[in-house]
């Protein structure tokens, strides 16, 4: 069981898979086919292979192997989502509070799920960073999670949550979706502003002799420069078609690049605009209808921005959703006709691409971490069930060996029957906000 | 509970006696001691973990201890204490507490306008904060604390993220100069959100908290240059939550963490690979896994003294399970894993060579005892329990030539017991706080005892608008939870009590009895006078009826 | 001023959704005649599956199945072959038509205010042109059952058909009482009620459920005796005399263990005659107690996370396996007030790949919720007889690579667009695109 064992944060692992249909993504798909793992990597792709002495061998005859699946909008894994309190709070970020005990990890690796990225929440226009985790459940050290050399990202928020909670709650502008735009400008203006300065100040330190104040260091706007400089991806929650060319307008009038829609709805309208861009969307397969800004949705969105060449993904928001992205990525080829390969795309290369780490993950490739998902039926059918997840060539999940009680801490003080109902209908983009707000104002 | 032996302290409604009262009110008046010499003798002495003296003497004089050792002469101006069977041990030290420190005042402040700039008091930052400032001899907890064997405690301001600077303080002392014994003594910190503005949550504290730290380099930087010559420059900072950060930048002074959780001992952790100050964590709870790290940091570490409770979880004749034997019966053994690993949390900083004091911050004092031999039994020795109370805490705290073991020399911080300290027998008889002698009220164990007389079965009669009511109350110890149950007439079969406390001498219980096939659930709260209580009973929290007891007498 | 303009912003909102949505609704007719359904597979659900088969629809009925039937003069043929028929699913626990916009108030009719408000009816607060009426049954959703939900006595739901313009066209023939079971545990970490004020609490709610039905059986007697005539005017009595004649069931929405166990023991001293369970979450923990009891549940949502930390990460995939096989009567609910009761078959294709079984998994979205609501001569399976409330795929409808072709209710042949394809056929190719040229 994993519980008793020791921390495996680096821990990586040898292995061969014998004998799979092998789904690529890639280089389609492969029958019969076996697929070595060296030192927690993807070593060979290829037809009857021999596994090494030492290596463990894990019979995958009738068996499907998928790459692991990338979950790029989740609030899992962190003890903090929304630091609610102000419009702009760039130099937060949620990988300074990640918890390895959330049991919800296992239950998504339970899904196929090996990495996701820990976002934080809505409810700031500009919100705080967000940190691209391995699901390595069994680690107890927070930084064995994180996907070291992962690129830096961070929440932005447009529409209904930031104009509720600052301009309705507060009455701090934004209180509309003008003031979003005021807010993201005026921020990034700033930003540059600060960094002119501090760069003023450096050169003018190396000067002999010189003397004078530094300008005052400021954590926000320091962060903030860093996007103009194009270190950060900028993961936008969005969901109106307007709001979202209104975004594209700032990113191309401030030269940022780097920026994925997350939610993004209503990006089937805007969808030549965010191919033209360059743009990504990351986007639920079905969810709508929760709150006005989603009426007018279509579960038809990932295919309309595929046809129109946005590079799209699945992801769930949501630990429940979490737990079946590919039934998720599925969807698809209801609404759209999606093919296999092109469905798989959006919950493994195509999140990969919009967390900057598709050379790592997302498909099955000699090189890249071997991160793999072991299917009964093919991942696409509602009847595809996990069998065994592996993150860096070591089983994270089991399905024969799962104890039922996979909890790495206990509370001795909780009584044995504690039930915690999950509630159903929860958005958890705004997670952390005061009970108050939701009653007055419906968040979601 | 306890009385001193020199009653020092003028409480506060005397105080008030003496203003409102009339001019010839009676005045009680403090009798000075008559020596500050003392002699335990002849005494088992134990000096430091691992050295002991059987049948020596130990000298006090003038807040010192003067002699120790075997045939020491007693000076004629000493007190003399009879040592027969009685143990001497160093006082000990907690590491992290808020005892005798009063809360500020915190009532009816303005709702802040932009909780997103909050003043920085509101955000619960003012590390400017001296703890001095809010000392108060005569919090009970002091007392209380003294009691079990305490004689120093590092304490700190309460407050958020950023309380204020800890200081060394004696439990006991006249006024709150009196008690301290080194100022300044440490930077506390906590991972603690404020309150609907920044930073509201664990994230916002740690930016905010590395913003301040380089902000405050920058300004401590800048104020060197700005001193060396003034003219022509922008003036310095004067900024006082800067200010404070300076001596945590030179190193002088530590950051004490509160880190009770192992993840909030990662975030602390990570917070000061990141700057590099000098860390010191306290109250670990959880910290088994994190020893080796906590090693690599060089932090030092006092751990919690409380531990989980252990709830017994109410045994409801059920015909329906709700859950499997099987599975509630792996359900506990998970729990009971996880509440080994609590006590044995001491035993595995132990194991992994990581020093380590106590800190006494949430424990009930009442508990300490008990939990120190929880710790015992799962694997520390009483040498290593002594260790963590008296020489590892004065030496994480600098002060090992003043306090930790009984030497001459050293400040005459005492415990002297009968029967060996971690005995479960063992009884406080005095303790010394810097020379000062606190004679504890043995009494004391007298009157626990008579709660105990609870026990036994009490005849309850009621006035209801229907005429008297009469029932039998029957009260059991278990262990030292009390039990009871509750029959009558009215009542198809004795019911049991959901809920019996007796605090002070207030008796309060609570059960539900089935009228007519609805539940009444009926609060009893009464005052208890030697084999008599009188009080009310509240009726589905609404009627309210008079209630006597009788208790029977004893077979 | 601040709560004007907010009153304001959300009446101006709501209506313009409620200005746009009739329009976009159901922009096509749905159309009626005798239809010759030919060459299909039929999945009859009680009757297995015929191959090549034919259907027969006349007047709202199904008139003819199987392999030699003769096809009506006069019938349209719908050539499925390579088609699959299957009776229409029904989803026994949505909210559908009682929620437009989930997070706004002025949308969501579900919720009245009191404790005990049996009179409540689903029924003709369901709005017809709900857009998402629409997007639910072109996905072979045909009926659902609209559930009011709040507090202890929350109304009585309703059985309806996706398709008609008023209630009376809508309505499938079933009402039932809502219980919502008082919850007897902590409700999770935020809830920090002390153990005594958790019974308490609870204890409150069950006096009350208590008293509501001592009233109802006192009423009833009356009634009874007054043969109906000059009775106090009392309608949430009037509404729970059905319930203590038996002539409806309550639906006790209820899941935590403890809870459905309380509440088997209520429903047995109480002896109410007719009952169904809804939700159980945890219905897998005392399986053998609710089959003892003989109680029909309607479980889901399938697609959930357990309900406690420590249970094994499939348990809410497993639990209609788990119950069925302790011999409960197991239909399938979405339990979405969200827009998605279109994904019913996904939960039973969980529930199917979870141990329930596929065969039992659609009998479960099918003939089982019709048994339950005592509709089984009108819906649940393709025979002789029975509404023509049916689908037409190329597959099977749990899988997402299946395609609904067309859908029928009540002999109407519906249109297979909603909001959601209209939008799919605007923006595929938008003109214009990114230049306006």
């Amino acid at each position: 069981m994993l519980v008793t064992l020791p921390a495996l944060g680096q821990q990586t692992g040898n292995m061969l898979i014998r004998n799979a249909t092998v789904l690529t993504i890639t280089k389609g798909t492969q029958a019969n086919t076996d697929v070595l793992i060296k030192d927690g990597k993807i070593a060979q792709v290829g037809k009857s292979l021999t596994a090494p002495t030492g290596y463990t061998v894990q019979d995958a005859t009738g068996m499907f192997v998928m790459p692991g699946i990338i979950d790029a909008h989740s609030h899992q894994g962190i003890d903090a989502i929304n630091e609610w309190t102000a419009p702009v709070t760039a130099e937060v970020a949620v990988g300074d509070a990640i918890n390895p005990f959330d049991v919800a990890l296992y239950r998504a690796l339970a899904g196929g799920v090996t990495t996701i990225h820990a976002m934080h929440g809505s409810a700031n226009a500009i919100g705080g960073q967000c940190q691209t985790l391995k699901l390595r459940y069994g680690v107890l050290e927070p930084e064995a999670l994180r996907m070291q050399g992962a690129p830096r990202t961070i929440k932005f928020a447009l529409g209904e949550n930031p104009t509720r909670v600052h301009g309705g709650g507060n009455n701090i502008v934004p209180r509309t979706r003008m003031g979003v735009e005021f807010v993201m400008r005026e921020a990034f203006s700033k930003a540059k502003a600060y960094a002119a300065a501090v760069d003023t100040y450096t050169k003018a330190k190396t000067q002999k002799g010189f003397r004078g104040a530094p300008p005052e260091y400021n954590y926000r706007l320091e962060t903030l420069a860093e996007i103009l400089k194009g270190n950060i991806i900028i993961h936008c929650h969005s969901y109106r078609a307007d709001e979202i060319y209104m975004m594209l307008q700032v990113c191309k009038d401030f030269g940022i690049k780097k920026i994925v829609f997350q939610h993004v709805n209503e990006g089937f309208k805007v969808a030549p605009e965010l191919a033209a861009y360059g743009a990504m969307a990351s986007v639920f397969a079905d969810w709508w209808a929760y709150k006005f800004e989603v009426y007018y949705s279509t579960a038809y969105n990932a295919a309309i921005l595929t046809r129109n060449g946005v590079t799209t993904s699945i992801n769930s928001d949501d630990p429940e959703l979490m737990r079946h992205l590919y039934h998720e990525a599925g969807k698809t080829q209801k609404y759209g006709a999606l093919s296999d390969d092109e469905a798989l795309a959006l919950i493994t290369l195509n999140p990969a691409k919009q967390l900057g780490i598709d050379h790592r993950v997302g498909s099955i490739e000699v090189g890249k971490d071997a991160d793999l998902v072991i299917f009964q039926n093919h991942p696409l059918s509602v009847y595809g069930v996990p069998q065994v997840t592996i993150v860096d060539g070591v089983v994270r999940f089991d399905r024969t060996k799962d104890a039922d009680d996979m909890r790495l801490a206990v509370d001795p003080n909780e009584p044995v029957e504690a039930v915690e109902l999950q509630q159903r209908d929860h958005d958890s983009c705004l997670e952390g906000l005061d009970g108050a707000f939701d009653t007055i104002f419906g968040l979601n | 509970m306890k009385t001193p032996f020199v009653a020092a302290r003028l409480s506060l409604a005397l105080v008030w006696l003496l203003i409102a009262g009339p001019l010839l009110a009676q005045e009680e008046r403090e009798l000075l001691p008559v020596t500050g010499t003392y002699a335990i003798t002849p005494v088992t002495i134990i000096q430091s973990p691992g050295r002991s003296i059987d049948k020596g003497t130990v000298i006090v004089k003038d807040g010192l201890i003067k002699a120790v050792g075997k045939n020491i002469p007693v000076p004629p101006e000493a007190i003399v204490l009879k040592g027969d069977s009685l143990y001497v041990y160093a006082g000990f030290i907690d590491g992290l507490s808020h005892v005798g420190v009063n809360k500020p005042n915190n009532e009816n402040r303005d709702r802040v306008k932009d909780p997103g700039n909050p003043p920085p008091d509101r955000a619960g930052i003012a590390p400017q904060t001296d703890v001095r400032n809010f000392l108060n001899p005569t919090d009970k907890a002091v007392e209380e604390l003294r009691a079990v064997g305490f004689t120093t405690a590092h304490v700190v301001p309460h407050g958020g993220m950023l309380p204020g600077t800890g200081a060394l303080v004696w439990l006991g002392g006249r006024s709150a100069d009196d008690m301290v014994l080194q100022s300044q003594t440490s930077f506390f910190s906590t991972l603690a959100t404020a309150d609907r503005v920044y930073p509201v949550t664990v994230i916002g504290v740690i930016a905010k908290w590395r913003e301040l730290y380089r902000q405050a380099a920058q300004a401590k930087a800048y104020a060197t240059t700005y001193a060396s010559a003034r003219n022509g420059l922008k003036p310095a900072s004067t900024d006082r939550v800067l200010e404070a950060f300076y001596p945590v930048i030179d190193k002088k002074m530590p950051v004490l963490f509160q880190a009770e959780k192992a993840l909030d001992l990662h975030r602390v952790l990570d917070l000061q690979k990141g700057l590099g100050f000098p860390l010191v964590v306290a109250e670990v709870k959880e910290g088994w896994d994190v020893a080796p790290k906590l090693k690599a940091a060089n932090a030092k570490v006092f751990l919690s003294l409380q531990l989980p409770e252990e709830k017994k979880e109410e045994k409801k004749d059920e015909p329906l399970k709700s859950m499997s034997a099987q599975e509630k019966e792996a359900l506990d053994k998970r729990k009971a894993e996880f509440a080994a690993k609590y006590t044995g949390q001491a035993a595995a900083f132990q194991k992994a060579g990581v020093p380590f004091g106590f800190s006494a911050l949430q424990v009930k004092a009442g508990d300490i005892r008990g939990n120190l031999r929880k710790m015992i039994k799962a694997g520390l020795t009483e040498d290593q329990a002594l260790a963590a109370l008296t020489t590892t805490p004065a030496q994480l705290l600098g002060v090992s030539d003043l306090l930790g073991s009984v030497d001459a020399g050293k400040v005459a911080n005492l415990v002297v017991t009968r029967k060996p300290y971690f005995d479960e027998k063992s009884v406080v008889h005095y303790v010394f706080v810097n020379g000062i002698l606190y004679k504890m009220d043995l009494g004391a164990a007298k009157k626990e005892a008579a709660k105990v007389a609870l026990e036994g079965e009490w005849t309850v009669t009621s006035e209801t608008p229907q005429g008297k009511s009469e029932a039998l109350l029957t009260i059991k110890k278990e262990g030292t939870q009390l039990t009871g149950t509750v029959s009558a007439d009215f009542l198809p079969q004795p019911v049991t009590l959901d809920t019996l406390t007796y605090e002070g001498n207030v008796l309060k219980f609570s059960f539900v009895m089935n009228q007519d096939g609805r539940n009444i659930k009926v609060e009893v709260e009464a005052k208890v006078e030697g084999s008599t209580f009188k009080g009310e009973a509240t009726l589905d929290g609404g009627d309210k009826l008079p209630v006597q007891g009788q208790q029977k007498p004893k077979p | 001023m601040k709560k004007l303009t907010a009153f304001l912003y959300t009446s101006a909102t709501v209506a313009l959704a409620l200005a746009i949505q009739p329009l976009a609704a159901q922009s096509q007719k749905s159309t009626h005649a005798t239809y010759a359904l030919t060459h299909a597979s039929i999945e009859t659900v009680t009757k297995g599956v015929i191959q090549d088969g034919t259907v027969v629809i006349s007047q709202g009925k199904i008139t003819a199945v199987g392999t030699s039937v003769t096809v009506p003069a006069g019938a349209e043929i719908i050539d499925c072959r390579g088609r699959w028929i299957y009776p229409g699913m029904i989803d026994a626990n949505t909210k559908l038509g009682l929620s437009e916009v989930a997070s706004d108030p002025r949308t969501r009719d579900f919720n009245e205010v009191g404790d005990i408000v049996p009179q409540m009816r689903a029924l003709t607060a369901v709005n017809p042109n709900s857009v998402l009426i629409p997007v639910t049954r072109v996905s072979g959703v045909t009926t659902v059952i609209a559930t009011p939900e709040g507090d202890l006595m929350p109304g009585t739901a309703a059985l309806i058909n996706l398709h008609g313009y008023t209630p009376d066209q809508m309505f499938a023939g079933f009402e039932g009482v809502v219980i919502m079971w008082p919850q007897s545990g902590r409700r999770g970490g935020f809830d920090k009620r002390t153990d005594e004020e958790i019974k308490r609490e609870y204890d409150k709610r069950i006096n009350k459920l208590n008293e509501a039905w001592q009233k109802a059986g006192e009423y009833h007697k009356i009634d009874s005796a007054l043969q109906s005539k000059g009775v106090t005017y009392y309608p949430e009595m009037q509404a729970l005399l059905p319930v203590v004649r038996g002539e409806r069931p309550f639906i006790i929405q209820v899941d935590v263990a403890r809870d459905i166990l309380n509440a088997l023991t209520w429903v047995r001293e109480k002896k109410v005659k007719k009952v169904i369970l809804s939700g159980v979450s945890e219905g897998w923990r005392v399986a053998t107690e609710i089959a003892k009891a003989n109680i029909p549940v309607i479980a889901g949502p399938v697609l959930a996370v357990p309900t406690r930390d420590y249970d094994r990460y499939d348990k809410a995939y497993a639990n209609p396996g788990l119950l069925h096989k302790a011999g409960v009567k197991v239909a399938l609910g979405t339990t979405d007030d969200r827009g998605n009761v279109r994904n019913l078959p996904y939960h039973a294709g969980y529930a199917a790949a979870y141990g329930l079984g596929r065969e039992q998994a659609l009998k479960a979205v099918t003939i089982v919720p019709a048994e339950i609501f005592g509709v089984a001569d009108r819906l649940g399976s393709i025979e002789v007889g029975k509404n023509a409330t049916l689908l037409i795929s190329d597959g099977d409808p749990f899988e997402t690579k299946t395609t609904i072709h067309q859908v029928f209710i009540d002999g109407w042949k519906i249109p297979m667009k909603s909001r959601q394809t209209e939008l799919y056929d605007e923006f595929l190719q938008r003109t214009p695109g990114v230049t306006k040229q």
